[in-house]
């Protein structure tokens, strides 16, 4: 029995659009929720242009793919994932099915690779590879199971529908942060702070895992139905709240010899979209907190692409006078899919930016046409240093608050990728399936 | 150091609130005096953390979640702050209300005696509601240097009264945990050797009424022989005598349906009825030991190592008042000792031999230092004058007694002798039990349970081992 999709229609227009493309094949991603019985597709996005466009007879480009794919998924708020690929060409379906199903495992293997939570067991692993043939428009649609490397393609269903999205709930909260982690003895350049931040953030991560969920002031047994979502048209909003406890520790060596610390301390807006299939308790709560994860994760890894790339190592020796370096991190702004539906994408925007930045980038990465009037930047306030907190430790030298130079165009973050190509998590991502 | 909970016995419910709270600071500078300032910095983030409206404490196996600085706001809505605390216990779900069903009336009333707990656990809540916050600044420090990351384990005590709402009761607990951090930071900078940081650890003892409840917080790792003059101020303050170790680790308080991690049954004299006789008192073991018997420890001695147990058993009492640190001996252990001072042959260790009470009384010199009398009788029919001496022997030492004669040993835990009428009961504990750790059968069939004076070999010569409590705190 295969995988059932069901597509908002608007879909069905863009991916008419596609087809009209003089040049070579079109990429692109599909976005959306996926559920135990159906996967609902909620937007699609075609792969951002390169320089030198594709020639009709070219295959597409897997690296150029794969890191729109990183990109994207990193402006989608829980509840959205990248469910698969979609191309249109006038290759035969099954011919392209192979250069499909690569893409399929590449963006899969890079978008997991870059995740701190833990996959649940209840997790769907099936990836849609959708095959639009440009002169007679008809779809095929096949799954992959990315979990098993030797994967078949089986055979799904796809059928437009209108309003997929309309009466979705949304479960959110505004999340406090303090992290406080050491760095290396004798190691503190940009790659440690990277590794050290991330087994932070994954101790964080494994904290909120644990933490109990109340949602509207009430705690919820899993498999309770949220109500709501039955009408349609009518949003239902959820409020949640989180409590956490650290996880004990032996105290075995309580104090440690370092070469310095990093923290994180701000608050958070987290949200996630839940489908208005009887959605449970239980799914709310794992997509809010692997949500919360994601969200501070990205912006720490965006931090340090750019301090990279900038070349922003620290200046001076700073090992026998402490120096300390703060940096403000983006905030998160949200702007909808539809004029209608109640579910947003969203990105994240340094308060010295104007807001175009935000505009130019929905529309490359995920061909959206949003005005700076559609933007909702309500739900977070940029970071501010404040002048107590400069002046905290006189024995520290404080370097003011960077603003790395921004560059986040595509092009930019290609070169950081391949900046990291040293590192094993780019290595995996590379290697065929 | 401590906190005494001051309340009269006729109490109600306690309270006990338990939690892991992160403590982690950056050590700029090995220089003591810095190093104090940035410790006591973080341990004034932690006060506040506690004070703040993000505390939370959530009842453990239930739905019950309460903010105690929200004006003790609870869920489910049906708890206000004028509910009372015994309510409490109606939405706590616990196994024993699952299988109440399945257990006698008899024994549900015998468990009501003890002191009721509500379990609660510390968190923070890690949300906010209002206006929003700022996002996230990164800090990055660079420096050669310390860090400093633990957890601390808090463990806070309140006792209610009957009829305290849990608006009292919850604001006595806010003050307790305040009251605990600070012990915890004067315990912590106390224990500060250059960079080695040493987690205060809370404990419970209890104290005989009308004291009740007495926190301690100790500093983890530093051993019970090093802490003497801590525990000779907490003995004035307490004005307790000085011949009980009060305030030794071992002796911590065991809270009610708290397993035991080593599986054996505590006290389980505890669940009988004593004897009743024309002016008689009961004269009992004092503190606690653990029930040994045949074939436990995978060790199949059945008809050879009674004496063994009891001298187990014996071993257990000194253990857990917190005289000695050692583990109960394994029979090979007790007969290592009687070789090594020279008592038996080599031929003896493996073998199954018996020993008798002044084995007994040498195994307990060699292994725990302690000194035992020997008491002898005739023959059995003596035991029922021995009342006296046997109710001197609880008052004065406390300790279990073993007793060998015939072919059997076996261990007395308390005597109920009339002066007057010279009646005489024996509370004895039966080591060749060769069943499982079930308190219900041990007391119903006998193993533990009081006896009368035929039940020794009245023509069989006795020898008793009356181990002597060693007068230290």
């Amino acid at each position: 029995m295969g995988r059932s999709y069901i597509v908002e229609e608007a879909v069905e227009g863009y991916l008419t659009k596609q087809c009209e493309q003089k040049a070579g094949p079109v990429t692109g991603l599909l976005i959306g929720q996926s559920s135990t019985q159906r996967e609902f597709v909620v937007t699609a996005t075609r792969t951002p242009q390169r320089e030198e466009p594709l020639a009709a007879g070219d295959s597409p480009d897997k690296q150029w793919v794969t890191e729109h794919a990183r990109q994207v998924s990193r402006m989608l708020p829980g509840g959205l994932s990248v469910l698969g690929v979609f191309i249109v060409t006038d290759i035969d379906a099954k011919d392209s099915l192979a250069t499909l199903r690569k893409l399929v495992f590449a963006v899969e293997n890079l978008i997991s690779s870059e995740r701190l939570w833990n996959p649940a067991d209840d997790d769907v692993t099936d990836c849609v590879a959708l095959h639009v043939n440009p002169k007679t428009r008809k779809t095929f649609c096949r799954t992959f199971d990315i979990k098993d490397p030797k994967s078949v393609a089986k055979p799904a269903d796809w059928k437009y529908q209108s309003g997929v999205c309309s009466s979705w709930s949304t479960v959110s909260c505004s999340l406090s942060v303090d992290m406080l982690v050491p760095l290396p003895d004798d190691r503190t350049d940009l790659e440690d702070m990277d590794k050290c931040l991330k087994e932070g953030l994954k101790v964080w991560a494994h904290q909120l895992e644990s933490a109990v969920c109340l949602i509207d002031g009430r705690k919820l047994s899993e498999d309770m139905e949220l109500v709501g979502g039955q009408k349609r048209n009518v949003r239902q909003t959820y409020t949640a709240q989180l409590l956490i406890t650290p996880d004990e520790r032996r105290a075995t060596d309580v104090v440690q010899r370092c070469g310095g610390s990093v923290s994180v301390r701000g608050a958070i807006h987290s949200r996630a979209y839940l489908h208005s299939n009887k959605p449970k308790a239980k799914l709310a709560e794992k997509l809010l907190k692997r949500d919360a994860v994601s969200t501070v994760a990205t912006r720490a890894q965006m931090l340090l692409e750019e301090l990279l790339t900038s070349d922003g190592e620290s200046k001076g020796s700073g090992r026998d006078r402490p120096q300390r370096e703060l940096f403000c991190l983006p905030h998160r702004i949200f702007c909808p899919v539809k004029a209608s539906g109640p579910v947003c994408v969203c990105d994240y925007h340094f308060s010295d930016e104007g807001l175009s930045v935000v505009t130019d980038r929905l529309k490359e990465m995920l061909d959206i046409d949003a005005a700076e009037k559609d933007l909702d930047t309500r739900q977070e306030t940029p970071a501010e240093v404040l002048e107590g907190e400069a002046a905290a430790e006189p024995t520290v030298e404080t370097i003011e608050a960077l603003e790395p130079k921004r560059n986040r165009y595509i092009g930019v973050a290609m070169a950081t990728v391949v900046a990291f190509l040293a590192t094993a998590a780019s290595m995996l991502y590379l290697n065929d399936v | 150091m401590v906190v005494a909970d001051s309340q009269s016995s006729d109490t109600g419910t306690i309270l006990r609130v338990r939690g892991p709270l992160e403590f982690k600071c950056h050590l700029d500078s090995t220089d003591a005096r810095l190093m104090h300032k940035v410790i006591s910095r973080t341990f004034e983030t932690l006060q506040s953390q506690v004070k703040s409206e993000s505390c939370v404490l959530t009842v453990c196996d239930s739905p019950v979640i309460i903010w105690p600085n929200r004006g003790v706001y609870a869920i489910p809505e049906e708890i206000t702050p004028n509910t009372l605390c015994e309510d409490i216990h109606q939405w706590i779900q616990s196994d024993e209300q699952e299988a109440a069903g399945k257990r006698s009336a008899k024994k549900k009333s015998k468990k009501s005696s003890a002191a009721s707990v509500i379990n609660l656990r510390l968190m923070m809540e890690a949300t906010k509601t209002g206006r929003p916050l700022s996002a996230p600044i990164l800090s990055r420090t660079v420096h050669k240097s310390h860090f400093l990351s633990t957890t601390f384990p808090v463990d806070c005590v309140v006792r209610t009264t009957v009829n305290e709402t849990i608006k009292d009761a919850f604001e006595r607990l806010l003050e307790a945990l305040t009251h605990q951090l600070c012990e915890m930071e004067k315990v912590t900078l106390q224990h500060i050797k250059g960079t080695t940081l040493l987690v205060p650890q809370p404990l419970h003892f209890l104290l005989p009424e009308p004291k009740g409840l007495v926190t301690v917080v100790y500093p983890a790792g530093v051993p019970d022989s090093q802490l003497e003059t801590q525990r000779k101020e907490l003995h004035q303050q307490f004005e307790l005598p000085d011949d009980w170790p009060y305030f030794r680790r071992a002796n911590a308080y065991h809270f009610p349906n708290e397993p035991y991690k080593d599986g054996y049954l505590r006290n389980p004299h505890l669940g009988l009825t004593h004897p009743t006789l024309d002016n008689g008192k009961v004269y009992l073991v004092q503190g606690f030991y653990s029930y040994h018997h045949y074939m436990q420890d995978h060790v199949d001695d059945n008809g050879w190592g009674c004496a063994y147990r009891s001298l187990q058993t014996i071993c257990s009492w000194f253990q857990q008042q917190g005289f000695v640190e050692r583990a109960v001996p394994t029979h090979r252990e007790i007969q290592q000792a009687l070789l090594d001072v020279g008592d038996k042959q080599a031929s003896f260790v493996g073998s199954r031999q018996w020993i008798g009470s002044i084995e007994v009384q040498v195994v307990l010199n060699q292994l725990l230092g302690v000194t035992s009398k020997i008491m002898f009788v005739s023959q059995g029919s003596e035991l029922a004058s021995k009342g006296r001496e046997l109710a001197n022997h609880f008052l004065t030492d406390g300790t279990p007694i073993m007793i060998g004669g015939g072919v059997l040993a076996h261990t007395i835990l308390g005597v109920a002798w009339s002066e007057t009428s010279g009646q005489i009961r024996y509370l004895i504990l039966d080591p060749h039990y060769t069943g499982a750790e079930d308190s219900q059968v041990i007391t119903d069939k006998g193993w533990c349970g009081w006896k009368g004076p035929d039940f020794w070999d009245q023509i069989a010569y006795y020898n008793l081992c009356l181990p002597q409590r060693p007068k230290v705190i």
